[in-house]
């Protein structure tokens, strides 16, 4: 009896070794990238640091109780650099406020345009982009909720060779490129040696598959588009869009790939359990349930200031269509 | 005794080996449920397969950087080289065996003139900057989309004028020739900051069919447009809404394959064809919706047309055949090749012409 119990025990001890093995790339990123806490930044603080200039003196408050299941919750995307040429300060590229209803399965993008000249939690005044670089994660959340009064429950990071590698390792993704996507002056940060070279991207019109790195060149691009970084934001999306349709052929044995090939590249505050609720969730939204907004003129116009071209908001209409979708609060 | 303990000694080694073995099947159990998703590795070369059906006249397709034939129901690699680049959007040369293509590099793309077999005769264009001044990338040039005219004029969308003071880099359509100067006479004026005209596609009275893209409102359009006439205004002959483009007219003249995009929310496209009378386009009748339907083109006798759409999980872009999409009752689309990839901006060329010597298939 005893035998037969060691004996079965044995067995299963070793098919549980064998899937911890397979898994473990994925266990491994999972504690190293998911679950890192928001320090959120008090008014007060902000008042003070504006003062001083320096995020680090920011008083903090606890992170905010998590939304309960089931119901809707509000999620900051960041897009950065994270080349060399910043030496470990970045950019963010890209700004996507996501608002997920699961129960209704409808989901809300508004995209924040990299140039809108903001309040930064962490003091003065700058572009949005800036805050990630003086506040990190936190400081991106704060400034974002402050500026448009809204409650953010999470956010999730990811660099732009996390995009690649992403994009590649689901085998790429299919797009219908919205017009030619011309720039003779694109960064060659991730494939050449000098991070301030530049090298010309041309992405012809039409339904395509793109690897990783076409598919950044169509997310990254601005100089060539008429509407600059508002033609970029919609892009993001709908790249956004064409990931989720291939993520959603992905099972869960395709996780330890996946979580290898976003490793250093990606960063979150929800923690694994949550990020396992979110995928059933995020593979049956439909298309016809999401909604996109970009904060186009009129929200937004062109403004020259610090020897800067930036974007001035029309706070008027933003906050109104933002609190559409994102509570106020 | 001593019998008895090796016994049992190796039913331990034994069943700690059955263990091991259940482990490292549970591991690759795991593995095999993976997807496989994986584009670039999953296909096959063209020429490792056979269409479902033999099409008429001989086409030309790309595919990874190369060039391959589709004659007589066979694909037949053209071997050309891919060190300098990626080989793509094959035209044929009307009344030979020879054909033009793109060959593209990464700062700058050229025309090239090739053999039936795929040697270079000569490349047409030079649009890489000199080597001493290869760091300004912006002087490079690009070169997409050439398409023969029935009197032998080249046609082809080229990113001049370009002003390097600018951030401007706009394709317009530009016409030339094989024996004389290549990018000859610029044809339309292209909207700033839009990517330009492209998809040149020249008529049997000589005018010249493209899309023209534009950007109101925060969104980009394409146009079906007509250039009548060198550098003025041409016709639009579609919407903004409708969001056409990918044009190609019918062998009579009376009809247009389009790709629109207007309505789908960026993710999918419709095939469409709708009449032409004039300048103007007739209603369109969808006859595939919902797809990724691209570069439609129809078959040089107009019984029918073939495009490419992704068909499976891959996202791997096949080629169709839609049989009398010139009539008010077409064949429902017949898919023609499987696991294979081919280039979507790579629209097919179909030449008539059938006689080409069929060689190392």
């Amino acid at each position: 009896m005893l035998l037969g119990f060691l004996i079965a025990f044995g067995f299963v001890l070793s098919g549980a070794v064998g899937a911890v093995a397979y898994f473990m790339p994925a266990i491994v990123t999972a504690f190293q990238d998911t679950g890192h806490s928001i320090t959120r930044i008090t008014p007060a603080a902000t008042a003070r640091a504006s003062a001083s200039a320096s995020a680090s003196a920011a008083a903090t408050q606890p992170p905010s109780v998590a939304p309960p299941p089931g119901a809707p919750f509000t999620v900051l995307l960041l897009g950065s650099d994270n080349d060399a040429k910043f030496g470990g300060t970045v950019l963010t590229q890209s700004m996507i406020l996501a608002r997920v209803n699961p129960t209704t399965r409808h989901v809300v993008m508004e995209s924040i345009p990299r140039d809108l000249w903001v309040p930064l939690a962490s003091g003065g005044s700058a572009k949005i982009d800036a805050a990630y670089l003086h506040g990190g994660a936190s400081g991106a959340v704060a400034t974002v909720e402050e500026d448009f009064h809204i409650h953010i429950d999470h956010y999730a990071w990811i660099g732009l060779l996390g995009l690649v590698n992403l994009i590649d390792q689901v085998g790429g993704i299919d797009v219908v490129a919205t017009n030619p996507v011309m720039d003779d002056y694109y960064p060659a940060d991730i494939s050449g040696t000098n991070p301030y070279a530049y090298e010309r991207v041309a992405v012809l019109p039409g339904p395509q598959h793109m690897n990783g790195i076409q598919a950044l060149e169509y997310v990254r691009s601005r100089h060539g588009d008429l509407r600059s970084d508002f033609g970029r934001s919609q892009r993001q999306q709908q790249v956004l869009l064409a990931l989720r349709a291939k993520a959603k052929l992905l099972g869960i044995a395709d996780l330890p790939d996946i979580a290898t090939a976003m490793a250093n590249d990606f960063s979150t505050d929800m923690s694994i359990s949550q990020i396992a609720s979110l995928l059933p969730i995020a593979s049956s939204v439909q298309l016809q349930n999401v909604q996109q907004v970009i904060l186009a003129p009129p929200y937004t116009s062109n403004l020259q200031i610090d020897n800067q071209d930036a974007l001035a908001p029309n706070w008027n209409l933003i906050l109104p269509e933002t609190h559409k979708y994102f509570p106020a609060v | 005794m001593r019998s008895r303990r090796v016994r049992r000694a190796v039913t331990v080694v034994a069943l700690l080996a059955l263990m091991a073995a259940f482990g490292f099947g549970v591991n690759r159990l795991i593995a095999s449920r993976k997807t496989n998703i994986h584009s670039e590795t999953s296909s096959y070369v063209p020429t490792a397969t056979r269409p479902a059906i033999v099409l008429p006249g001989t086409l030309y397709l790309a595919q990874g950087g190369q060039l391959y034939r589709l004659s007589d129901g066979y694909f037949t690699s053209l071997h050309s080289s891919t060190t300098a680049g990626t080989w793509m959007q094959p035209a044929y040369v009307p009344g030979t065996q020879n054909i033009l293509a793109v060959l593209r590099s990464a700062e700058y793309s050229n025309l090239y003139l090739l053999s039936s077999q795929g040697t270079v005769i000569r490349r047409l264009s030079n649009n890489a900057v000199v080597a001493s001044k290869v760091t300004q990338v912006w002087l490079n040039h690009w070169m997409f989309w050439p398409h023969f005219g029935p009197t032998g004029t080249l046609y082809f969308a080229y990113d001049e004028p370009k002003n390097s003071s600018s951030y401007a880099v706009d394709f317009s359509i530009w016409s030339g020739s094989l024996t004389g100067t290549l990018a000859n006479q610029r044809l339309t004026t292209a909207n700033p900051f839009t990517g330009g005209d492209v998809e040149p596609v020249p008529m049997a009275n000589g005018d010249v069919m493209f899309s023209r893209y534009s950007i109101s409102n925060g969104n980009a359009f394409s146009f079906i447009a007509l250039e009548t006439k060198p550098l003025v205004q041409p016709a639009i002959l579609s919407t903004g809404a409708q969001d056409c483009g990918q044009a190609d007219p019918s062998p009579d003249g009376t009809m247009v394959a389009m790709i629109c995009i207007g309505g789908t929310g960026l993710q999918s496209t419709r095939l469409e064809v709708a009449p032409l009378v004039g300048t103007k386009l007739g209603t369109p009748r969808t006859l595939v919706n919902n797809c990724l339907c691209s570069a439609p083109v129809w078959a040089p006798d107009g019984s029918g047309l073939v495009y490419y759409n992704a068909t499976d999980s891959a996202g791997h872009f096949e080629l169709w055949w839609l049989k009398g999409a010139l009539t008010a009752t077409p064949a429902a689309p017949l898919q023609v090749t499987s696991n294979l990839n081919f280039d979507a901006t790579s629209p097919p060329s179909w030449s008539p012409l059938t006689s080409i010597p069929v060689m190392a298939r």
